[in-house]
């Protein structure tokens, strides 16, 4: 068992890579996606990680299987449709959602077909499945730069999100700008995805962010413990997928985001709070006595 | 000009302010001083312009003609929208949104001091809160949830404060504890502006009575407005 552990580990520098990679963005991940889920934007990722595929496409074309290549072309992609989505819904009044679903359709076309012109490469299934054996030492620094920007930025920004998430009125009134948050969390979004396709692929990435934010939600209803659950978990669905991905010869994208849905089931169903179970147990308990209040 | 000079005491004045949504005029002429220790009921019709007026004072809707001027800085500004606009299952405790009205010194970045926190209980003593403090907002009672609202703009040491219908979807003891707040905060001189329906709050609370009627504002007081209405009826 432990051999089974830790062997891989021992014995090749692309797990541990990988490894390392998987932590950094288990770290910074699921707590942007604790904030999703609480802004009411879970789908909002998703879309967002679709949106990244075309500059990816052209990294790719431009400069062939080059990390730092298509993940800039990523990157500047994911914050073009935020951006324009964000124009768009503040210039004509519409809903940000429906304006960030309208582009990210666009950008999806635009990259599939830059894709298709090229003709279909056995390197591209990586760009949207992930390998682990993608990360080299280059993309392990930009993982990790990205990873502690990330956290540093939520640090600075976490009273202000936090604050925001409740009552966005109260910030307003208090001469913060909730556009110039907003776009800097958007901004923070696309980084990490973009950072992340290395080891989970593109349309993989949000996953490590919603997933363990969700299961999360089951087990604590105070903000700290939903993000330090949802990193744990995050972490035990990375180095658990690596695992698996290794010893079964499967893609790692979808084993890590596999394992944390099975986290995710499992705490809908026997969770803390809100769960089924929970919900069951409440039905058969008796009722606590009221407040000692009037 | 020279009319908000005239009172030393004046925090906000109103000078010919016409506002509008969109392209549709909504309020059109108003004028007013609200000083320091006064509270100001905003009363009208569904669609009489209250809403507007506030957003305009609180700069969120820029005037059409006329200005708001306003002595009170940003910070020291409250706004208590209705419950229904804020989301209130957010992972927060009592005493989490009542230290949010820190933010006028403490900002983004500061760590709250043992002073503050002191404060911040003295705060939910003073509303009843002392035994919810780590209570999750999701699982209070309207009045709950209201009397920790009033909390963080009591934490801020709001001057100007502007309150929507503060009362509606709020039990009798929560809106006895909010009266005698909002008057101990209008007495150390805070300016306070309140959205209200009901007349008989109105009379124990108001000093003055701002009606907005047609797109204009006519000023009274609440004895005036309802001499005919009985002031004795119990609250619910």
């Amino acid at each position: 068992m432990i051999d089974w552990l830790f062997s891989p580990l021992v014995d090749f520098g692309f797990m541990r890579r990988a490894l390392v990679a998987g932590l950094a963005l288990s770290l910074v991940a699921p707590p942007l996606g604790v904030f999703l889920t609480l802004r009411g934007m879970s789908l909002v990722g998703d879309a967002m990680a679709h949106a990244v595929l075309p500059g990816v496409a052209v990294g790719f074309l431009l400069a062939g299987f080059s990390l730092p290549a298509m993940s800039f072309g990523g990157l500047l992609a994911g914050l073009l449709v935020a951006g324009l989505a964000g124009s768009v819904s503040r210039l004509t009044g519409h809903r940000e959602d429906s304006a960030i679903a309208s582009f990210y359709l666009i950008s999806l076309a635009a990259g599939v077909m830059l894709i298709s012109m090229r003709g279909s490469s056995v390197d591209l299934t990586h760009v949207l499945f992930g390998s682990i054996l993608a990360v080299d030492s280059t993309a392990l620094w930009l993982i990790v730069g990205v990873s502690s920007l990330t956290l540093i930025v939520l640090a600075a920004i976490f009273r202000i999100l936090v604050v925001e998430c409740l009552d966005p009125l109260f910030l307003r009134g208090q001469g913060i700008r909730g556009g110039a948050v907003h776009g800097l969390f958007l901004g923070l979004m696309v980084l990490n995805l973009t950072a992340g396709f290395q080891t989970l692929g593109t349309l993989m990435a949000v996953g490590l962010m919603m997933l363990p934010a969700t299961a999360a939600r089951f087990w604590s209803k105070r903000l700290e413990g939903l993000m330090g659950l949802a990193i744990a978990i995050g972490m035990v669905s990375s180095v658990g997928g690596l695992l698996l991905s290794y010893h079964a010869g499967l893609p790692s994208g979808p084993c890590i985001i596999l394992l944390a849905g099975v986290i995710y089931l499992l705490s809908a169903l026997f969770g803390r709070y809100h769960s089924v179970f929970a919900r069951w147990r409440r039905r058969v308990q008796p009722m606590l006595p009221p407040d000692a209040h009037g | 000009m020279a009319r908000s000079m005239a009172k030393p005491d004046t925090l906000l004045t109103l000078e010919s302010l016409s506002l509008a949504q969109g392209n549709r005029m909504v309020l059109e002429n108003i004028d007013g001083h609200f000083e320091a220790g006064t509270i100001t009921a905003l009363v009208g019709a569904n669609g009489a312009g209250k809403s507007t007026l506030v957003q305009g004072i609180m700069g969120e809707l820029r005037p059409v003609s006329g200005h708001v001027r306003c002595e009170v800085p940003n910070a020291r500004r409250a706004w208590l929208p209705q419950q229904l606009a804020l989301d209130l299952t957010f992972p927060m405790s009592v005493e989490e949104l009542v230290m949010s009205g820190c933010w006028p010194t403490h900002g983004s970045f500061k760590r709250y001091g043992p002073a503050e926190y002191r404060r911040g209980q003295a705060v939910m003593q003073r509303l009843g809160l002392q035994s919810f403090e780590h209570r999750p907002l999701g699982e209070l009672s309207g009045g709950q949830r209201q009397r920790a609202l009033l909390g963080r703009t009591l934490m801020q040491e709001a001057q100007l404060l502007l309150l929507d219908e503060p009362f509606a979807n709020v039990d009798a003891a929560t809106v006895e504890v909010l009266i005698d707040v909002l008057r101990a905060m209008a007495a150390e001189g805070a300016a306070i502006i309140i959205v209200l329906h009901d007349h008989d709050q109105m009379t124990r609370l108001a000093d003055r009575v701002l009606r907005l009627e047609r797109g204009h504002g006519i000023w009274s007081t609440p004895a005036t407005i309802g001499d005919s209405s009985s002031s004795a009826e119990t609250l619910a």
